[in-house]
Order: structure tokens, then sequence, then C-alpha cells
């Protein structure tokens, strides 16, 4: 009986398989459960490819999205329209990354509790964007295609951002059918997916490189004849602007006047400070990472001249671009945009945003004369009358696209009061001049975020 | 009615949940712990039945009732002559306190009253003769023996066994609450029904345990509570099946005492054993002739409208083959009967394509083998075959391989191959260690989710310290069939208990890991815990093989109370 009693031994050995086996599991399930959980298609957590255990509001508490079974928007359509291209829509035509990104903190999952919360109660997720300024945006931008950007420069919330051309997730168009091109790149979040040629706005980039770099650039004096020859090639200006201290050249937006500090500047100069601004970076947050920018001024002089003004192969991201107008705008350090504010479930918060601050990337000195001719702009030429209530600094942009389209037009700035601390951007496709597109379409939205801020 | 009540009252039913998900594994790690102690840690103390008195008079004492005389120092009575051979003869006691000598092959041979024998049974003053030694048999006295089961570690009271008892049913009585009140309506009345039912049961055969004086309950508490959670998986993914499981779990009871009645007598088990041959392999016969395919495996059988899957019953049958007392075990060393029975129970199920029930019974026979002839390298051999012959299977059954394919890929295909243990394991991590609440789980939209992942299902509602506590009730069981082992009456119980909870640890480390993508997915039965009727049968079958070998005094009601072993409780 000796003999066999120890033989149960190889008993122990399956017991000690399934313990170690088990064993590894856990250590598995505590690594990896929280993977699992929120896995494209959990149960709990998605319907499909959608979230679908929480609601979406906007800053004011406005119901945006409810996922809680199924998805049902917004009531008003405007509101659907302007919020599309965040809360995606039903068959995963447009991803909302921001969403999903938390899926986590929206589900409420922890390694001990699971998803479990006391009566089933489901996760809000606020967002930064009000609703109303939304779709005044959309309503400014009319039927242009582009985006219009505002976000609040000190602590990163995004206010508002939308892309046109949108549509109504409850009533989808027949874009298959469509022969009008109305719906070209209308899956796009065009804010934080697309790049677009700068033109003038990048001139402000140019500007603070010699403001940095060149010590008495303030103090020179610039001629422009309409044209600027440069080893027998031209930079143009539309007329000619004649004599202009660096201020005028900057508000008459000479491109002659920056063609010459841009070859002074010299290409690697110019492509040394686009990268210290971060101007073609790829910006991450909320699990949207944006579209990564461009921008070469290595080769022939006239190259250089044209990358100067924001035109040869310059390509900017609208929202990495307004993030360097937040260092503009709030003391040389920009601040990364972000658009979840916080997630709770039922009493629980189970997310908070923070706000993020870069290194400074720009000087006092050179913030302050940034600012003052950016304020210049608009006091002498776009006209504060459109920005009631605000002191606006800005500056304008017509981006040659070639083919037979319109220029594109661009506006960047941001208002200097210390109660709307708002940076913001305008991109309109196909469009013709920045000043004449833009402004007003920044008028209505910079309106509409004022007052969402009173409120 | 009781339903309509609730429903009127969500508020009630949320605090209900958020208070039982915690309260839930508390109880059953209570439960689980009083039954598990006493299991993992009573008294062995070798026990003296007689003693063997050399001319030089010296006395050997006589251990167990199953003795290897001979030089070899691994033998239970230990004669180191050089005439006497290294495994010389088996000195055996029987239920009325006779004894037997037995020859086995022994170069000297066994002489008694200086005529040599095969096999003798001795009386008082027979002169045993081996390797020249003279030498008596003097069993212990009456007395002696009635001190003895007096001193024998018991099994635990009657009190603890009730007390356990009560705390289980409270803990159905709260599982059935949180169903009834969580599910449908009209589910209720077959949920209550089901959890109702395994409470009735397992005051029943407390009620006649106390009636024949048994008193120890631990490893069917065990059980009960195992039966108690699959009810709950069943509520939450097919209540109308509670019903048709409950009188599942009383056939497995019957088929328990059955078969525990068989083996309370060593020479009508010893009978049985060639009964249960015949039955094992003609079970798989049949189905092979007459058997429904269902899910790719051809091992239903399908009887009016009740439909068996008879491999099932083959287990238990099988645990029965294997076993052997030790005369017959030291004197025919020679496996090839066996070996030659298992490939053909192999061979069968391998053409019913059920190979997660082929994969159970070799390890079933690796444990027998092993148990029989103490050979490492017979176990080598027989897994090198299996080795060959599962690749062989893989290329005739692409099925199969589809599943080894997707083994530690899932992720990769999550709505295919990957898509069963993919929702597995979100269930269970969406659950945490406390569940999300009876009633609230999604897995029920998996195929299967009450059977091969039923683990899933209850992980996700109870939450993973339950599913800990469940793999941990099994590991138990095992380490108290291997404890046993040594004070085991007969090798024939030691070698049926340590098979049987080894059957046991192998469909829980294939269902278990499996659905965890730890293993691949076999699609074998956790058991007491899935819904499936033959399985329950089958695990009942099992636990019996578990319960004969439990020697605690007046612990088992497959071990016979020895004859006057117990005048204190007679």
């Amino acid at each position: 009986m000796n003999r066999i009693a120890g033989r149960g031994v190889i008993t122990l050995l399956l017991a000690l398989v399934l313990v170690a086996g088990f064993s590894f599991f856990i250590a598995e399930f505590v690594t990896q459960a929280d993977d699992w959980a929120v896995f494209s298609g959990s149960p709990h957590v998605y319907n499909g490819d959608n979230i679908n255990c929480g609601v979406v509001v906007d800053r004011d508490h406005i119901l945006l999205a409810d996922m809680q079974d199924g998805r049902e928007y917004s009531a008003s359509e405007a509101l659907r329209k302007a919020t599309v291209h965040w809360l995606g829509d039903r068959y995963g035509n447009i991803s909302a990354p921001a969403i999903s990104h938390y899926a986590q903190q929206i589900a409420g999952f922890d390694l001990v509790g699971g998803v479990y919360s006391y009566g089933d109660a489901s996760g809000v997720v606020e967002l930064t964007l009000s609703g109303t300024a939304q779709q005044a945006a959309l309503e400014a931008m009319g039927s242009y295609k582009g985006t219009v950007a505002v976000y609040n420069y000190k602590t990163g919330q995004i206010l508002c951002a939308v892309t046109t051309p949108a549509y109504d997730p409850d009533n989808v168009p027949d874009i298959d059918k469509d022969t009008t091109g109305a719906f070209e790149g209308l899956y796009v979040n065009r804010f934080i997916q697309s790049t677009y040629i700068p033109g003038s706005i990048f001139k402000i980039v140019t500007l603070a490189a010699a403001l940095e770099t060149i010590g008495d650039i303030q103090q020179r004096s610039f001629t422009c004849a309409g044209s600027y020859e440069i080893q027998g090639e031209k930079v143009t200006c539309e007329v000619a602007h004649g004599q202009q201290s660096l201020k005028g050249a900057f508000s008459n937006s000479c491109n002659c006047a920056f063609a010459q500090i841009a070859i002074e500047l010299g290409g690697k100069t110019l492509m040394e400070y686009a990268e210290k601004f971060g101007v073609t970076d790829r910006i991450t947050f909320d699990g949207i990472t944006t579209a990564a920018g461009n921008f070469e001024a290595a080769d022939a002089a006239i190259n250089v001249a044209w990358s100067g003004v924001g035109q040869h192969k310059n390509q900017i991201n609208p929202c990495a671009f307004l993030t360097f107008m937040s260092a503009v705008a709030g003391g040389g350090q920009s601040t990364k945009p972000y658009l979840v504010e916080r997630i709770t479930v039922g009493s629980a918060e189970t997310y908070q945003a923070e706000v993020h601050t870069g290194e400074k990337i720009l000087s006092d000195a050179t913030v302050q004369v940034l600012q003052e001719y950016l304020r210049n702009n608009v006091a002498t030429h776009y006209g504060d009358g459109n920005f009631p209530g605000l002191t606006v600094c800005a500056k304008t942009g017509t981006a040659e696209v070639g083919g037979a389209q319109k220029p594109n037009a661009m506006l960047s700035g941001f208002c200097a009061d210390e109660k709307y601390p708002l940076a913001f951007i305008v991109c309109v496709e196909d469009a013709g001049y920045g000043s004449a597109v833009c402004i007003p379409i920044a008028s209505k939205v910079l309106a509409a975020c004022k007052e969402a801020l009173d409120n | 009615m009781l339903t309509g009540a609730f429903d009127m009252n969500p508020t009630f039913y949320n605090v209900y949940i958020s208070i039982l998900r915690y309260a839930a594994p508390i109880l059953a790690a209570i439960i689980l712990f009083r039954c598990i102690l006493p299991l993992v840690s009573f008294r062995r103390e070798p026990e003296i039945w007689g003693w063997l008195c050399l001319p030089d008079e010296t006395k050997l004492p006589i251990t167990h009732w199953e003795n290897v005389i001979g030089r070899s120092k691994r033998s239970d009575i230990v004669v180191d002559f050089p005439t006497v051979s290294r495994t010389h003869g088996v000195l055996t006691r029987y239920d009325d306190g006779s004894w037997t000598i037995t020859d086995t092959d022994s170069s000297g041979g066994v002489f008694v009253n200086g005529k040599k024998i095969e096999i003798r049974a001795l009386k008082p003053d027979d002169v045993i003769t081996i390797g020249g030694i003279d030498m008596t048999l003097q069993p212990i006295s009456a007395k002696q023996e009635a001190r003895l089961a007096h001193h024998r570690a018991r099994g635990s009271s009657f009190l603890t066994g009730l007390s356990n008892v009560l705390l289980l049913t409270l803990l159905q009585i709260f599982c059935c609450l949180a169903y009834v009140m969580g599910g449908q309506t009209d589910s209720a009345q077959s949920v209550l029904l089901g959890f109702g039912g395994i409470m009735v049961c397992q005051w029943l055969l407390l009620l006649f345990y106390v009636c024949i004086r048994r008193v120890s309950f631990e490893v069917e508490t065990i059980a009960f509570f195992l039966c108690t959670m699959g009810m709950a998986a069943i509520a939450a993914v097919c209540p109308e099946e509670a019903i048709k499981q409950l009188v599942a779990m009383g056939m497995g009871l019957v088929t328990f005492l059955l078969v525990g009645w068989s083996l309370r007598d060593l020479e009508r088990a010893k009978k049985i054993r060639y009964i249960a041959a015949v039955a094992g392999i003609g079970f798989l016969v049949i189905t092979l002739l007459f058997g429904q395919e269902y899910y790719g495996a051809k091992n239903w059988l399908v009887i009016g409208s009740v439909s068996i899957q008879p491999s099932e019953l083959s287990k238990v049958c099988f645990v029965f083959v294997g076993a052997s007392a030790l005369d017959r075990l030291v004197k025919k060393r020679n496996l090839l009967l066996f070996i030659g029975y298992s490939v053909a129970m192999c061979g069968c199920l391998a053409l019913m394509n059920d190979f997660g029930t082929a994969l159970i019974f070799f390890c079933a026979f690796l444990v027998i083998a092993y148990l029989r002839s103490g050979s490492v390298g017979t176990l080598a051999l027989a897994v090198t075959a299996l080795g060959f012959a599962g690749v062989v299977a893989l290329k005739i059954a692409p099925h199969a391989l589809q599943r080894f394919a997707s083994w530690r890929h899932i992720w990769e295909d999550p709505f295919d191959a990957g898509y069963q243990q993919t929702r597995a394991l979100m269930c269970m991590a969406s659950g945490g260690f406390f569940g999300i609440g009876a009633g609230q789980g999604w897995m029920k939209n998996v195929f299967a989710a009450d059977s091969d992942v039923v683990i899933a299902t209850i992980s996700e509602e109870w939450g993973l310290i339950m599913v800990v506590l469940i793999v941990l009730s099994i590991v138990a069981l095992a380490i108290f069939a291997v404890r046993s082992a040594i004070l085991g009456r007969s090798s024939f119980y030691t070698i049926g208990a340590c098979t049987a909870s080894s059957i046991l640890l192998v469909q829980v480390i294939l269902n278990t890991l499996g659905t965890v993508d730890v293993l691949p997915l076999t699609g074998v039965t956790f058991p007491f815990l899935s819904n499936g009727g033959s399985s329950m049968i089958c695990a009942w079958g099992l636990l019996a093989f578990i319960k004969a070998a439990d020697t605690r005094q007046n612990a088992s009601f497959a071990v016979r109370l020895v004859k006057n072993g117990g005048e204190e409780d007679e």
C-alpha cells in the first residue's frame, strides 16, 4: 500500500497543473483585464464598434448623445450636424476617438469592481465643447468647406471645433449618388485630420523667428515694389506697398518684405524655428493624434522666400497651428488642447482633465511684439467692429492652392481679454480672400464663444 | 406573485445586488473553508491491524489491510533476509477481520504450515514460512480494534455538517432571490424549483446519512455548492432548463449512492468491475453505431425526447476497470490488457470526433497506469504515442486544428475562431472580482455559456473570486483523495479515488483553462457546474470513489463500519 499511496503524487501533479495554469490566468487577468473589458466589441461597453454605455453632454450639460442602448443623438438637427465629427455616426464612417479613448472611464471599469455601478448608473462624458457655439460655427461656415475652432489658450478647453461639410447622423444623405462634390471629404474631421497650406498666417512664424534672431529687425524698413526678384524668379504682392516698417509690412501682409526676411534668416534657421514652435508637430490629446504638418525651406532661395510667406510646400494642421497660437497669446508657452473635461459614473468621478502647458518657445520680448503687431492688424485693417466686446489679435491668410480652385482663406488669432482667453483658427477651402471670408465667420463664432463663457 | 412584488421595487433589487455581490463570495468562502479544512488536515496516524511474529520474538506491525511482504524497503512489511524476494507476498485483511496470504510469484514461494500455497485464508496459529523464516500472524483483538476505531480520525461532527448545509442553504436562497428578482417573470418558477430542488436533495441526503450513522458531509457540501453555482449559470442563461438539470442531479445522487454501495464491499466491487468493463466500452460502441452528431462530435444518443452522452457514463466504468486490489496488482504487473482496453476506448472516442473526452480518458489512463505500475517509462511511452495520435488526429480533423490555430491568438480573430473566448474574457473582466450582479450578465448570448464556458458566466455575474473558490474546491477534493490514499483499506479504493479525482481535475483544467485561452478550448464540461445531465451523473459517480476511500471513522457511507470497531457507536 505504501507504494500505491506514494504514487498518488500523480494526482497532486495534475492539481499543481491546474493551480499553476489558473494562477497564470489570474496574472493575465490582473494585468490585462482593463484591455479586455474595453476591447472593441466588449459587450458591457460596446455595441458592435460603438460605445454603448454612457451619455455625452456639452460644457453646459446639454445632451449630445445617449449611448446607453443603441445611439440617440440630440433632438436638435443643427446640434447633431455640428457635433457629428466628434461623436461619430452609427456606422463607423466617422469614428469618435476621443470617446472610445475613455471607454474604460465611461464604463467605470476598475480591476476589482469590473464595470459594476450601483443601479447600472451610466457614465457621463462632459465635453469642453459649447453646443451653441458649435451650432453658430456651423451656421457661419454656410456652404463652405473647412474648419473653425476656438479654444481656451489658458486651459486648453476646446470650446468650438466644427468641420464642414457635416451631415445629420439621424438622416444620412445619399452620398454615393451625389455628383455635386458637396460631400467630398464628408467623413474627415478637418480640424484634426487635415492639413492646409497656411498662406500668410505663417508670417506669424517667420516674424517670430526674425524677432528671436535678428536684433534690429524692428528698426528696419522694407520697400515693396509689388514684386521681389530672387535669382531671376519673383515673389509678388497684389499691390506695391511702398516703404513700410516691420509692423506695417506685417499688417499689409507684404510678401516682398517677408521674402527678404526669410532669405535673411535662411532656410536652416526658418526650419529650426518652425520645428521649435511645433507648427508641424502632431498633437496628441484624448486619444486623438492630429495630422503632421510639413515645412521645407532647405533648397533654393526662392523656395525659402515662398516658404517664409506660407506657400511652397508648407502644410499646417489647424489644431497644431492653433496650439502654437496659444504660445503667442499666453506668454510663450503653448497649452495642449483637449476635448473631454470630465467623466462621472454615478457619484464617482472617473476622469478629470488637466491643463498641460508646453515648454517656453517664445521669449517675453517676442511675445510682446507679436501681440502688439497682431493687435494692430485687427485695429487698423480687419476692424474691431467685427468683434464687439473683445480685444482681438489676428492674422489673415490667402493660400494659393493652384488649379482652378480659389485660394483657401485662413485666419488665426486670439483675444487678449483676461476674461476671454480664446485662441482661434478659421480655414475655409476654395474661398478667396482671408479677410473677406474668414472675418465674418470668426466674428460670429467668437461672439458665440464669448456668450458661452459669460454663462 | 413574488416576482410581481419585486418588479415594482427596482431600488430594492439594486440595493440587494450591491450587497449580495460581496456577501455571496464571502459566504461561499466560509462554507468552502469549513468543508476543505478538515479534508486537507485530518490526522493520519498509522493504524496497526496485527503483527507478524518472527522466531526471534520480533513483532512486525501490520499497518494496512493490504500489505506487501518483501525484502524491498518500500514493502509494507519489510523482512530483510537474502532468501526473501523483493516482493514476496501480500497479506490481506477483509471486512470480517479474516486474513489471507498470497504468493506473488516469489522465487522461494510461500508456505503455510509447511505447504506451498498460492493463496490461503489464514487461521489462528497457522505458521507462515517465507524464505525459510517461520512466522505467525497475530491479528489485533476485538478490544484493540475498538480502541483503534475510537482513536481514528473522525469525520467531522454532525453539527458541523448541519451548519455547513445551513450556510449553503442560505447562499442558495440568496442566489435564488437574485435571479427571481432580476430575471423574467415567466422564468421565476423554474428558477425557484431549480434552487429549491437542490436544497431538498442536500437535506434529504444529510437526513439519510444521519439514519445510517454517517456524519461527514464535506465532500457532498462541496458538490452541492458547485451544483448551486451551476444552477446560477442556468438561471442566467436558460432558466427553462433548471428542472432538467435538477432531475439530472437527482439521478446523479442515485448514481452516487449506487456506486458507493457497490464499493462498500470489495468483493462485490471486484465483480462489478467486469460488468463495468463491458458497459464502459458498450456505451461507446452503441453511441458509435446509433449516435447523433452535434457540433462536430458524434457523442449523443437520442432516445425519445431524452438525449444522453454515454461517454460520460463510461468514465465511471473506466475507473472501475482501472482499479485493482493489491494482490492482483503485484502479481500481474502486466498492463497489456488494460492498455488494450484504453486504446479501444480512446479509439471509439476519436471515431466519434470527441477529442475532449478522449483526452480525459487518456489522462485517466496515464494516472491508472502510473498508480498500478509506478513506471515513469510507461508514461513516457504513452505520452509519445499520444503525440503521434494527436498529429494524425489533427490531420484528419481540421475542426480541431482550428482551435489550436487560434490558441493564444484569440484577439486576432475576435469574431470567428476567438469569439467564445474573447467574449468570455471581456465578460470576466467586466465582472471584476465581485461580478456585475446576478441576472445582469451578457454571457448568455454566447454559445455554451452554461457548459463549455460556464466559468465565464459565473465570473461575470458573481465575480472572479467565486470562480477561484470553485476551482480550489476541486483541488481540495483531489488533495483529500491523495491524503486518504495512505489509509486506504485496499489499493482498489486508492486507485479509484486518485483516478476519479484526476478525471475531475483534468476536466476542470480543460474547461477552465480552455475558456480563458491558457489552453485551447476543447468543449469539456466542468464537473457539477456545467449544464448537462450525463456530465452531472458522471461527476456524482466519480465522487462516490472519493467517498469510498474516506476511512475516517463514521465518515463515509461507502465504507463499512468496521466490525467490532464501532462498539461505542453501533
